[in-house]
């Protein structure tokens, strides 16, 4: 289909109203046409998707990636503090969620983490039983028990494939108890065959959030700013973002992962959503302004200087505080601009001794790949493909944007298919390649390799990534990685790849996507 | 919290209750985690996209956090079924992946791992799978998610190697046995479990099987009929397997309550193999002997932090069944430590619970015996902790972070889930072990004297 106007075709990128008088949202693959597989140049996806020829494909060989609960759902939605999550699944749904006790105890109470508190969630564990003859009594009893032995604020219930495909009825369930227990009941709908896009997932969430948890504003909180983090970003990460917006006299309001049930309630009141990752934030922001009219901007993410800047600026301008934003840009730059330039002009002393700029592959979500870019242009570095989980119309004009900032680039889209990404890591052959486990072997290699972000219980101020001291932080640490090589070097000679030969001698990274489309 | 002072146990003892935390994944997780042991088992999972990485998180990186190797991980082929193949069926999604994982991915056995979703719209993966037998060796693992816990996963995938490739041996191996019941990422120190039994059979003059991290495993699997004997060191793990061995191949098997840890139990254990297959005293005492003589002399060494510091102290243990019997055996008979409670944390069946429960109080060389409590419900083990005298805790880590405020105990974390510490080779079996076992508690509390 083309469309005549740019108009017309925005309109038909993708779905804008939220109806919170269904159980769940729309599937990010009819929202906004969601693909995870293309390769190519990001300006050949930008136009396919303008003119709305672009199609998702079946996989004839694809790797576990992940589904709508897991893993973003199953290891975040627990770290809710005063709430307790129920699975609504057999037991292995929730095994990825073991580590929520100890996830923030890492973190000194000297910066900032409670000393008391204590995180709960339960699996109702469903067997062959459950699965023949139903399982709503036994979440209802699970609810109780929930409530019984915890007392938490609100519960939580994610759902699974077995629960789907059974046709368990949640609303009905939670109908019943509701009236009876002091806790707010928030079913989410994550049932993994739901959606090939993992990023559905967050959608379900911030639509159970947005129906069942958010309160009427009782007033307006001209100070507090809605930031949804990503679990890719550290302990340092919030605190430079609550120094950032506490030096103009704002609040951040950090959701989801460690937050209080009473943070959720209050987003309502707030005088601006900011995103850390624009399409895991979009579902909440469009949410948020529809049915209580908090303002919210997509871009960019508080990901290098420029983007701080940017993204401060947005702030500034939702809460009245563009005076002191400036103020503060032009603060803050004092400090961290020298630092920058150093970092820059040491990348460019090891390009001019190589002869070209350092090569570099990253990207991991749509947000990263969105703000990565800009900021590695920055440092000096280029970044001649990326890679992103999935792709949506969402992004669709800031994607634009940022062809137009970085130049056009290679971009393969797919979610955490390690052959693939092997492969392109392979043929590329990056100066230095950001890493992450989800790509399997792919940091075995001669050349340099690191991991492409921290993880939220990090609590080390050399793992920040976000806000200025994040990018400076983030600069050196990519600088440190480029004099390390004997990890990856010594694993690449000494171990067995996941592939045969051949896989490698081909061209395409793509070599097993079905032509017809889905 | 909600009122919590009657909660002693778990009030609900059937199969399937709900849970806070079980300290287990699924079939799918279990049998998955046993095929990446093996190596050169390719794992192909007809399941939705989130298994896999599902259980690298909870199964793999929770059992010592490790990472799935180069089959495992995001690395696991998956259908990746979705609503589209609930409605019209997933088996032609299945056979395209298998013709492409054989083709792609390096490895010599290629092992099916069925979800739930194949199992609730009734895909025949066995008719799917039947065709790449002629030129390949690949088996189907008949999991579910709702089958059972990651234990059964592990008895699921031996069953369907014995039925699905196995065939009767032609001759008899004198001395080679199999080793079964270390079940990969649930006893979290699987990998240097397996190569202690090995090793110290070998020098009895055994060959034993332990199929995970060999480069030979599948191999090893291939002649699992040819062994004469199949030990199991374990009260219930691997029992279906030596079992179903016994009715197919006329295999006898030993039967142990656990790995041994420390002297007594590793010297009982050669003992016993030895007697079995007649092997003279002459080649086991003098080794026994010496083994007790270096370790116990090494012992010493630790004699002045453990008598000055910390000397017959209480403990609690919150484990799989076979660590609990082994660390508690250890710490009351070799250590002197004193066992307050004992909480089992795997779910054996009703039958086995007796026994376990005899392997944990008789025997001790103290008058003490502990409570033991069969449970796995993480908030109900937090409950059963509290107001007693233990001073160390030896558990998941799921306790650690808050045992000493919470229990007043000094925390090691020797069972499932285990993600505080990186395990590769560690291990308490044999000789050496109890004095790892035996540095790693002194090591909590030991400061200038």
């Amino acid at each position: 289909m083309v469309y005549k106007t740019r108009e017309e075709a925005d309109n038909e990128l993708y779905e804008k109203k939220i109806d919170l008088s269904q159980d769940t949202c729309p599937n990010r693959e009819q929202r906004a046409n969601g693909i995870n597989i293309f390769y190519g140049k990001a300006s050949e996806l930008v136009d396919q998707a303008k003119s709305g020829c672009l199609k998702n494909h079946e996989r004839g060989f694809a790797q576990s990636s992940g589904c709508t609960l897991n893993f973003y759902l199953s290891v975040r939605v627990g770290t809710i503090r005063d709430s307790a999550t129920i699975f609504h699944a057999p037991v292995g749904c929730s095994s990825s969620a073991l580590g929520y006790r100890e996830l923030f105890r890492g973190v000194p109470v000297e910066m900032g983490r409670p000393a008391n508190y204590d995180l709960h969630w339960m699996t109702t564990n469903l067997r062959d039983k459950d699965v023949v003859y139903g399982a709503g009594d036994k979440l209802k009893k699970t609810i109780y028990e929930a409530q019984r032995r915890y007392d938490p604020k609100a519960i939580f219930i994610l759902t699974s494939c077995t629960t789907g495909i059974i046709g368990e009825d949640i609303e009905g369930a939670v109908a019943d108890v509701q009236p009876h227990i002091d806790a707010t009941i928030v079913p989410i709908h994550c049932e993994g065959v739901r959606s090939r896009l993992v990023q559905t997932g967050y959608d379900a969430f911030w639509h159970a959030v947005l129906k069942y948890l958010v309160k009427k504003p009782a007033k307006k909180q001209e100070d507090l700013v809605n930031v949804a983090s990503m679990l890719s970003y550290t302990w340092q990460d919030r605190l430079e973002i609550k120094r950032l917006l506490g030096k103009v006299g704002l609040r951040a309001n950090l959701i989801p992962e460690f937050a209080s049930v009473e943070q959720f309630q209050q987003l309502s009141e707030a005088a601006v959503t900011a995103p850390l990752c624009p399409t895991y934030t979009d579902y909440l922001s469009r949410g948020l302004q529809q049915e209580y009219g908090v303002p919210y901007f997509m871009y960019p993410s508080p990901m290098g200087v420029a983007n701080t800047d940017a993204w401060l600026r947005q702030i500034g301008t939702h809460t009245g505080k563009v005076d002191e934003i400036e103020n503060l840009i032009e603060e803050e730059h004092k400090t961290w601009i020298p630092k920058l330039q150093a970092i820059r002009s040491e990348f460019d002393r090891i390009a001019a001794e190589k002869g070209n700029k350092v090569r570099v592959l990253g990207s991991l979500g749509q947000g990263r790949l969105l703000a990565q870019l800009p900021f590695f242009d920055e440092l000096g570095l280029s970044s001649p493909a990326a890679m992103s989980q999935d792709y949506d119309n969402l992004i669709l004009e800031d994607l634009e944007e940022v062809i137009g900032k970085v130049g056009d680039f290679d971009l393969l889209v797919n979610t955490f298919q390690a052959a693939e990404q092997s492969h392109i890591t392979q043929q590329l052959d990056p100066d230095l390649t950001l890493s992450c486990p989800f790509q399997g072997g792919a940091y075995k290699r001669i050349k340099g390799s690191t991991r492409i972000h921290a993880l939220r219980g990090d609590p080390h101020p050399w793992s920040a990534q976000s806000g200025y001291t994040g990018a400076i932080a983030f600069g050196n640490f990519l600088l440190q990685s480029l004099k390390s090589t004997s990890f990856q070097k010594n694993l690449k000679a000494k171990t067995k790849d996941s592939y045969r030969e051949w896989w490698f001698k081909q061209t395409n990274p793509l070599y097993y996507m079905k032509p017809e489309s889905i | 919290m909600g009122s919590t002072e009657t909660e002693s146990g778990s009030e609900d003892f059937s199969e399937g209750r709900a849970i806070e935390a079980p300290r287990f994944s699924c079939a799918l997780g279990g049998a998955l985690g046993t095929a990446l042991g093996i190596y050169g088992t390719v794992p192909i999972l007809h399941s939705g996209a989130g298994c896999g990485i599902g259980q690298l998180f909870g199964q793999l990186y929770a059992g010592g956090q490790n990472a799935g190797g180069p089959q495992g991980g995001t690395s696991t082929p998956c259908s990746s079924l979705v609503e589209h193949h609930v409605v019209f069926g997933g088996e032609e999604k299945l056979k395209d992946l298998i013709k492409a994982s054989v083709e792609l991915m390096e490895g010599d056995l290629f092992t099916v791992i069925t979800g739930c979703v194949p199992s609730l719209i009734g895909d025949d993966v066995s008719a799917v799978v039947r065709p790449f037998k002629e030129e390949h060796d690949i088996v189907h693992v008949k999991t579910s998610g709702f089958t059972g816990n990651s234990y059964e996963g592990y008895e699921l995938f031996f069953e369907a190697i014995i039925n699905d490739l196995l065939k009767p041996a032609e001759k008899i191996q004198q001395k080679t046995v199999n080793i079964f019941g270390i079940v990969p990422y649930q006893h979290v120190f699987w990998k240097g479990d397996a190569k202690v039994i090995k090793d110290l059979l070998a020098r009895i003059g055994i060959k034993a099987q332990v199929f995970l991290t060999e480069f030979d495993g599948i191999a090893q699997l291939k002649n699992i009929p040819a062994a004469e004997y199949n030990i199991v060191l374990s009260t219930w793990n691997g029992h279906r397997v030596v079992e179903l061995l016994k009715e197919k191949f006329g295999t006898p098997y030993l039967s142990f309550p656990s790995v041994p840890i420390g002297p007594k139990k590793t010297g009982e254990f050669l003992r016993t193999v030895a007697k079995t297959f007649n092997i003279s005293d002459d080649i086991v005492e003098p080794l026994i002997e010496e083994e007790e003589r270096r370790v116990y002399r090494f012992i010493e060494y630790g004699g002045d932090a453990h008598m000055l510091v910390r000397p017959h102290p209480f403990f609690a243990v919150v484990a799989d069944s076979g660590t609990a019997i082994g660390i508690t055996r250890f710490l009351v008979n070799e250590l002197g430590y004193l066992p307050d409670v004992v909480q089992i944390s795997d779910e054996p069946p009703e039958e086995v619970r007796g026994e376990i429960t005899r392997h944990l109080t008789q025997g001790l060389e103290t008058p003490v015996k502990p409570d033991v409590i069969f449970e796995t419900d993480s908030h109900l083990i937090r409950q059963n902790l509290k107001n007693r005298p233990f001073l160390f805790l030896y558990a998941s880590s799921l306790e650690a972070p808050t045992a000493l405020e919470e229990f007043g105990a000094c925390p090691v974390t020797v069972s499932f889930p285990t993600m505080n510490r990186l395990i590769l080779n560690r291990t308490y079996a044999g000789f050496d072990g109890g004095l790892t076992l035996f540095e790693e508690t002194v090591s909590t509390f030991v400061g200038p004297l």
